[in-house]
């Protein structure tokens, strides 16, 4: 019986204990990678020998990061829409052509200069020379020119193919002039920078060969990406974390090597526990944490809350394909009898601005006169359901239109957030004071997708959604009646105005130019409601205070993770 | 034995291959497919229907079993969408980390059921019966993520913040950051560091219940006349409970690994997402919710498999051990 | 316990009787709730009368089976606190309406009532939207003690059908019923749960008939069992001599001895529905809101945990007191009805 014990405790010691005592990382078995990895431990080898870490106390140390979602897609730029992956690629491991400054100027990255021909037809940049890939391989013209032909071209199935819009597509769009000199060809229109700043430039010479439809599936992605920006990838154990290290050999002009030696991204799916790591010093950056956690992060003596605006914004999209919704006063008076502002106050702690069109209160574009938008108004939204025809006529507490059918709608949403379910409830409690009865369903997040993504079904009364915007704002997909077919017309809005404006808008190069189209737009979405906007969520961070000189804004959370430091004192 | 041990076999082919069936239609029946997740205005119907060749969706149902039925009996479990790698890559990264919490759970489960079990059986109707009784089915009836939750905010949060224990347990993953760069023994206390309380969550349940067995067993024993007759002989008690009872008494206990295997998988998945542990329920659970069809089959298949392979093995263990029993 | 019952009822009568009149008029469920106030009002009156009455008559000649497992339950006192604790949720969940202080889905002023912690106006604070956590809890009792009841009851209905086919013909149908058996055990149950809540819509009848759908297997093994034994003995083959049709000797005969095991594993199924249902709800596949159960409230509150620390705790406590008294009864029940286990 003894020896029964000792035996299973042995065993149970060496299991639990046991763990890879080999080498200092797994590669994964991909021929690929098997290729590409000694190659980055090579060049690492010799920049760290070509550029010894200078004596600077705040050189050294490892950051972590903690967020609740993995990066899907890894570091592929061609084919990732996941905005944490997006921030990666743009921040940590590769580079884009230009990036902005606080004042969402453009300011030079990869491109060194540029040019916008007279007719503003193209773009000609001329890149830094003295960028090198991971592998050691100079950055050049090519590879700026690759990643264009490989992001416009239908097959790789590039995310926000609605960025290349106005650009020519496929070779013909880009020329190489030279080795470090590359020219893009577009029709005049806004923001035609704006693509530039979110797309990462990738490596010609080891994807040239890949084809385009099997991008999306390379382990280039996720398992050993090689960039060119300041931190290396080192190792990615999925669904558990990210290691990037400083890369010495990164250009002087630029900074040189990252303060940190290491860079960790943690994945840690539940968020009571994210707050304990932040808490307990094991995670330094907790991104995203809901309202509800701030007050703690606040309180706490080691970390600190960083607070912004942002451009997502949250929204309920109302199809009015359905007949209770193709009347825009319904739909106005839907939001009249919301009081949005009380929500903000309650689900996210005042942390969030009331939002009426999908314009962000600091974005240049947003227009100052339309911010007070529409207010609660629950008698005002009465008396506009009455006018459309919904009354009650048999007291029940619901409005009926003439032919007796109930003013019943429901809205729809994906489980697992709880923000948009907390929209749902409170908007029902609150609609059935107006004599609308909402009805809130939950659906999963895939079935969800399909439902209101599929021309033929548009399977939904409401949908709470989110919505990302970049700087470059482009509601087309959204609300132009051309479009009306295609995923994202959820709301089915076919509106000669909307049309006009928006073609306008996205033609109009000049700045001021376009501030009265814009202005003239809001109020359009206004009077058109197809969407009830809700709010522009504040976005939140908790950062220790071990992390030094962390700047976050609207640009993302790892604008500036290369001048990151650890305070000496608390190494 | 060895007829009984081949013929059970031989049952739990057609057991398994029935099972695989059950998935694959559950999961391809489903309105939704991988390719909805790719979908936006500039992907074109073309592009989504190439990339529903790719992935072999454009074929009929039962087509797509067959082929599938016929890949897997060779081996290939096709390729996971949403990682983007071989299926079985997926796995065997995954499957040991919950394997590795599985096994510490169950054996400290066992450990600590057994144990308390004994205690009760020979203190019947004394005060710590009663009062371990109803502290184990407290434990019992605790949904094991609110007790996972608890475990974090006192032993991890609450030990070291507010009352600042010298030992506190790290509130989530499997290692450390810097891991790598511990030595051997570091790397040992690391690991057990941060499987106390996943496998703590995980074995208080169990143990509740393999300890109110290990008491009935334990009286069942108890009353019979060998035991009587070791204490007439004036053995100390002690000797009679180890050397006497205590075996007797554990042989029906085996066959609670078999019952309790199929809840212990299940229990991992609340467990693993609480702690961030990188293992096989949440890969499968986020499977599901991406509607990546290989994965999910795979990955309930070899789950099942070990299931299966758990009740064969405490079975065989079982008359192995009882020379009682005997199977024709 | 009839007297607690018989004072509860009457406080909750002469504290709201304003209450007690609206709901004579209301919808079901309120109707329901007065009703059973007053069915239990009469019942418990009725039980003292005859309790009273049983010990002046004289003893009686002989004690049945039944009668050795009520006494030896009744013994056990851990047992019997349990029961006690589920007769009185069960009437609490009916009678709910009247007893509720708020209503379970109406929010107060989001801005100053939200997140209030224990006040005598809510006496275990207010949730998210400012509805009374108190309420809510009662009211999700009814849903949790619903769910947990039905879905065993499909279960055991099943089980017990199939198991005693099983067990009483033998031979092919037993093969094929006992591989199927086997089948839904290996299954990880949480994953075809999870997989076909996700699939389809989570609604509370989905969950009911899923939970109940997995969990027959083991009834059906353990009447399987006790079907074997029970089918050598005397009476059994009296039956058959006597030429009764063969679903009369099932049902008449074999079930009602069997039932002893499956009344046990029925109690502890009810709490581990409980428990999993709970855990569906932590995925996001429980019940959808605004209806409250114990599963969902804990799961909103679970962000919640530092600071409102009442809106996952009172649901999550709630969870565990009730499993455990299930658990209690079924282990009493268990130990009463084998006649090994008394001393």
């Amino acid at each position: 019986m003894n020896r029964i014990v000792l035996l299973s405790v042995v065993t149970v010691a060496a299991a639990c204990g046991g763990g890879d005592s080999g080498p200092r990382r797994t590669v994964s078995n991909e021929p690929f990678c098997q290729q590409v990895m000694p190659a980055v431990d090579a060049y690492m080898a010799e920049a760290r020998a070509a550029h010894p870490t200078p004596d600077d106390p705040r050189y050294g140390g490892t950051v972590v990061v903690g967020g609740i979602g993995e990066l899907a897609d890894g570091m592929n730029a061609a084919v990732s829409s996941d905005y944490q992956a997006t921030q990666h690629q743009q921040f940590v491991n590769l580079m884009t052509l230009i990036d902005y400054d606080e004042n969402g100027e453009p300011r030079p990255y990869l491109a060194e200069s540029w040019e916008v021909a007279d007719d503003n037809t193209s773009i000609t940049f001329h890149l830094r020379t003295d960028v090198t890939w991971h592998d050691g391989e100079p950055t050049d013209a090519r590879d700026v020119a690759f990643t264009f032909e490989t992001v416009t071209d239908p097959v790789t199935a590039f995310p926000n193919a609605a960025f290349w819009d106005h650009y020519v597509k496929g070779p013909d769009g880009v020329e190489v002039i030279d080795d470090y000199t590359v020219r893009i060809h577009m029709q005049p229109h806004a923001e035609f920078l704006d693509p530039f700043r979110s797309v990462g430039i990738m490596p010609e010479h080891l994807l040239a060969d890949v084809p385009r439809e099997e991008l999306k599936q390379h382990p280039f992605g996720t398992q050993c990406p090689v960039g060119n920006g300041p931190f290396v990838f080192f190792s990615h154990d999925a669904q558990d974390r990210w290691v990037f290290e400083a890369n010495p050999g990164f250009p002087q002009a630029l900074g040189g090597r990252p303060f940190l030696d290491r860079y960790v991204y943690r994945i840690i799916p539940e968020q009571t526990t994210l707050l304990t790591e932040l808490l307990t010093q094991n995670v330094d950056v907790y991104i995203a944490p809901p309202p509800d956690q701030a007050q703690r992060i606040i309180d706490d003596p080691n970390t600190e809350l960083l607070r912004y605006p942002f451009r997502n914004y949250v929204f309920v999209g109302w199809n009015a394909r359905r007949p209770q919704l193709s009347d825009p006063r319904v739909r106005l008076a839907l939001t009249m009898g919301t009081d949005r502002q009380s929500i903000v106050d309650a689900i996210l702690q005042g942390y969030g601005t009331v939002a009426n069109s999908g314009v962000p209160p600091f974005h240049w574009a947003f227009n100052e006169e339309l911010a007070g938008g529409i207010a609660y108004d629950p008698d005002g939204a009465r008396a506009l359901l009455e006018e459309a025809g919904w009354v009650d006529r048999d007291g029940d507490g619901v409005r009926e239109n003439a032919d007796g059918v109930d003013l019943a709608i429901s809205v729809k949403y994906n489980n697992g957030n709880q923000q948009r379910q907390d929209i749902a409830e409170i908007m029902q409690a609150q609609l059935a004071d107006i004599g609308v009865a909402l009805q809130p369903q939950v659906v999963e997040w895939a079935t969800l997708l399909q439902q209101i993504n599929t021309p033929d079904l548009r399977d939904f009364d409401g949908v709470v959604m989110g919505w990302v915007v970049e700087f470059k704002l482009d509601d087309m997909d959204l609300f132009h009646s051309d479009r009306i077919d295609q995923p994202y017309a959820w709301s089915g809005t076919d509106n000669p105005d909307i049309d006009r404006l928006l073609e306008a808008l996205s033609a109009t190069v000049d700045r001021d130019e376009a501030m009265d189209l814009w202005a003239e737009y809001q109020q359009v979405i206004m009077d058109e409601q197809p969407y009830t906007y809700f709010y522009f969520p504040d976005r939140l961070d908790g950062v220790s205070h071990r992390v030094k000189n962390v700047e976050m804004d609207a640009r993302g959370e790892w604008l500036n993770i290369r001048e990151w430091y650890i305070d000496p004192e608390s190494r | 034995m060895t007829t009984y041990v081949l013929r059970r076999l031989a049952g739990a082919v057609p057991l398994i291959l029935g099972i695989a069936t059950i998935i694959f239609f559950l999961v391809n029946l489903a309105p939704g497919d991988p390719t909805l997740l790719l979908i936006a205005p500039g992907v074109t119907d073309e592009v989504v229907q190439q990339m529903r060749e790719n992935f072999g969706l454009d074929q009929p149902v039962h087509i797509r079993y067959v082929r599938w039925m016929a890949a897997m009996l060779t081996g290939d479990f096709g390729y996971s969408f949403s990682h983007s790698r071989p299926v079985i890559d997926v796995i065997a990264d995954f499957l040991p980390n919950t394997l590795l919490l599985t096994v510490c759970a169950l054996a400290i489960a066992f450990v600590f059921g057994i144990v308390l079990g004994t205690i009760q059986a020979v203190r019947q109707y004394s005060a710590m019966d009663s009062v371990l009784s109803v502290v184990l089915l407290f434990f019992y009836s605790m949904p094991s993520f609110w007790l996972a939750l608890m475990l974090i905010l006192t032993l991890s949060l609450s030990a070291r913040n507010l009352w600042e224990w010298p030992i506190w347990f790290p509130a989530s993953g499997m290692n450390s950051v810097d891991y790598d760069y511990l030595s051997l023994a570091g790397r040992i206390m690391d690991r057990a560091r941060h499987l106390v309380l996943p496998t703590l969550s995980l074995s208080l349940v169990l143990t509740a219940g393999i300890a109110r067995y290990m008491r009935g067993s334990m009286l069942e024993v108890i009353r019979q006349d060998f035991v009587r007759t070791a204490q007439a002989k004036g053995l100390p008690e002690r000797v009679v409970v180890f050397k006497h009872a205590l075996r007797n008494a554990l042989i029906p206990i085996i066959t609670l690994v078999g019952l309790y295997i199929p809840v212990l998988f299940s229990g991992t998945v609340f467990i693993e997402l609480i702690f961030a542990w990188p293992g096989m329920g949440r890969t499968l659970v986020d499977a599901i919710f991406t509607r990546d069809y290989p994965l999910v089959m795979a990955g309930t298949f070899f789950f099942a498999c070990m299931v299966v392979a758990a009740n064969l093995v405490a079975d065989v263990l079982y008359a192995v051990v009882d020379p009682r029993i005997r199977y024709d | 316990m009839a007297l607690g019952i018989w004072a509860g009822m009457l406080g909750v009568l002469i504290t709201r009787p304003s209450r007690v009149q609206v709901a004579l008029g209301g919808a079901w469920d309120e109707k329901l709730a007065v009703f059973t106030l007053f069915v239990g009002l009469l019942v418990s009156w009725l039980w003292s009368w005859w309790d009273v009455r049983r010990t002046v008559t004289p003893g009686r000649v002989g004690v049945s089976q039944w009668d050795l497992a009520v006494i030896a339950f009744s013994r056990n006192r851990t047992a019997v606190a349990g029961l006690i604790v589920v007769v009185a949720l069960y009437l609490v969940a009916l009678v709910t309406p009247l007893i509720a202080p708020h209503g379970p889905n109406v929010q107060y002023d989001l801005v100053t009532m939200r997140l209030v912690g224990l006040s005598a106006e809510h006496p275990l604070g207010t949730d998210q939207f400012a509805r009374d956590v108190l309420s809510r809890l009662l009211y999700g009792a009814r849903i949790s003690l619903t769910i947990g009841f039905v879905a065993v009851g499909i279960s055991v209905s099943i089980g017990t059908l199939l198991g005693s086919v099983a067990g009483f013909f033998g031979g092919v149908v037993d093969g094929v019923i006992m591989r199927f058996v086997d089948m839904v055990i290996s299954f990880p149950r949480l994953v075809l749960l999870i997989t076909i809540i996700a699939i389809f819509e989570p609604s509370i009848f989905l969950i009911i008939a899923v939970l109940g759908l997995t969990l027959w297997p083991s009834t059906a093994r353990i009447v399987r069992g006790e079907v074997l034994s029970l089918r050598e003995r005397e009476f059994v083959q009296a039956a058959e001599a006597l030429g009764y049709p063969k679903r009369r000797i099932i049902f008449r005969h074999l079930v009602p001895n069997a039932l002893a095991p499956v009344i046990v594993a029925a109690t502890l199924g009810i709490g581990n529905t409980i428990v999993l249902e709970a855990g569906l709800s932590f995925l996001g596949l429980g019940v959808q809101p605004p209806t409250a159960s114990w599963g969902t409230m804990v799961a909103a509150g679970r962000n919640n945990l530092l600071d409102a620390w009442w809106l996952s705790t009172f649901p999550g406590l709630a969870i565990v007191f009730t499993v455990l008294s299930f658990n209690l009864v079924g282990d009493g029940l268990r130990d009463a009805l084998d006649p090994r286990l008394r001393s």
